[in-house]
């Protein structure tokens, strides 16, 4: 078992040559915030795809309608290749029971080339 | 001369002592997904009316990889493509076709992920049933009107590939 979670470990430190989209926790907390009535959780972006310089935060209920929510910052942030981002998702008290991803997705930029670009989307669950 | 050599030994001792200090590197492993852009895609124009992501039409197949840590703790999701995100004015319409597949695991148990995945629309969802990683193959191909020629200009359509939490 440990191999196995060693040589994932591997596999995803040394996967320098590729570009990725890294976003957790998987299933981030909310915890009341210095704001009453205001609930947040904690997440964590880490930028690994050369070609994407913008990230999207959206928060979702269970049947992907979009739910309010505030942070700090732009909901469209900038991350540079290789930057790690740690952001705070607001989100109000009585949302609480319907909020159930948070979700980043990439921001493409159009190019001038023919071909299939990759949008990625991760979406944490919140428990 | 003795007593100098023997100073200067326990000097030397002393000073490497005093420089051995520990430096811990701590990591920790927790469940994540990645989802990484493996291979670019590219679309190939062997006929006209013709845009294919076939290698043997010239095209290349995006491929995108997702890591995952632990078992069970996300499910993928992939759409291809039904519509040009950037493309010259077209005036007819365009048939889209396409599909997902596995094109290498790291563990062998993946391979019921293609006997398991559930398809509608353009969709393949996949449940990540097993830790590792898993390049997926996104097949894409569009066809102009009625064997219509592709107006000149570059093309460019989304493969969306999803991590979600369940």
């Amino acid at each position: 078992m440990f191999i196995r979670y060693f040589m994932i470990l591997m596999m995803l430190g040394g996967s320098g040559a590729v570009w990725s989209h890294d976003f957790t926790p998987t299933y981030p907390k909310l915890e009341q915030s210095y704001i009453e009535g205001v609930l947040k959780a904690s997440m964590k972006l880490f930028n690994k795809r050369k070609d994407v310089r913008y990230y999207e935060v959206s928060v979702y209920d269970n049947e992907w309608n979009k739910i309010p929510f505030a942070m700090l910052g732009e909901k469209v942030m900038n991350l540079e290749y290789l930057e790690t981002k740690y952001f705070d998702v607001f989100i109000q008290e009585k949302s609480r029971n319907k909020a159930t991803y948070i979700c980043t997705k990439t921001k493409l930029l159009v190019t001038d080339k023919t071909k299939a670009m990759l949008d990625s989307r991760i979406c944490s669950k919140i428990k | 001369m003795f007593n100098k050599t023997l100073l200067s030994c326990v000097l030397l001792t002393f000073c490497a002592s005093a420089f051995a200090v520990d430096v811990p590197v701590t990591g920790s492993v927790e469940s994540r997904c990645v989802v990484t852009q493996d291979t670019v895609g590219v679309y190939g124009n062997p006929a006209p009316e013709t845009l294919t992501t076939a290698p043997a039409s010239g095209g290349v197949h995006p491929v995108v990889r997702y890591d995952v840590i632990q078992a069970s703790y996300y499910m993928a999701r992939i759409t291809h493509p039904e519509s040009f995100s950037d493309s010259p004015v077209l005036t007819d319409t365009v048939t889209w076709a396409g599909s997902t597949s596995t094109d290498q695991v790291s563990d062998a148990n993946m391979s019921a992920y293609d006997t398991n995945k559930v398809e509608y629309d353009n969709v393949t969802e996949v449940d990540l049933t097993v830790a590792g990683s898993t390049w997926f193959k996104v097949e894409s191909s569009a066809d102009y009107g009625v064997d219509k020629a592709f107006p000149g200009g570059t093309y460019q359509a989304l493969v969306v590939a999803e991590c979600i939490a369940i």
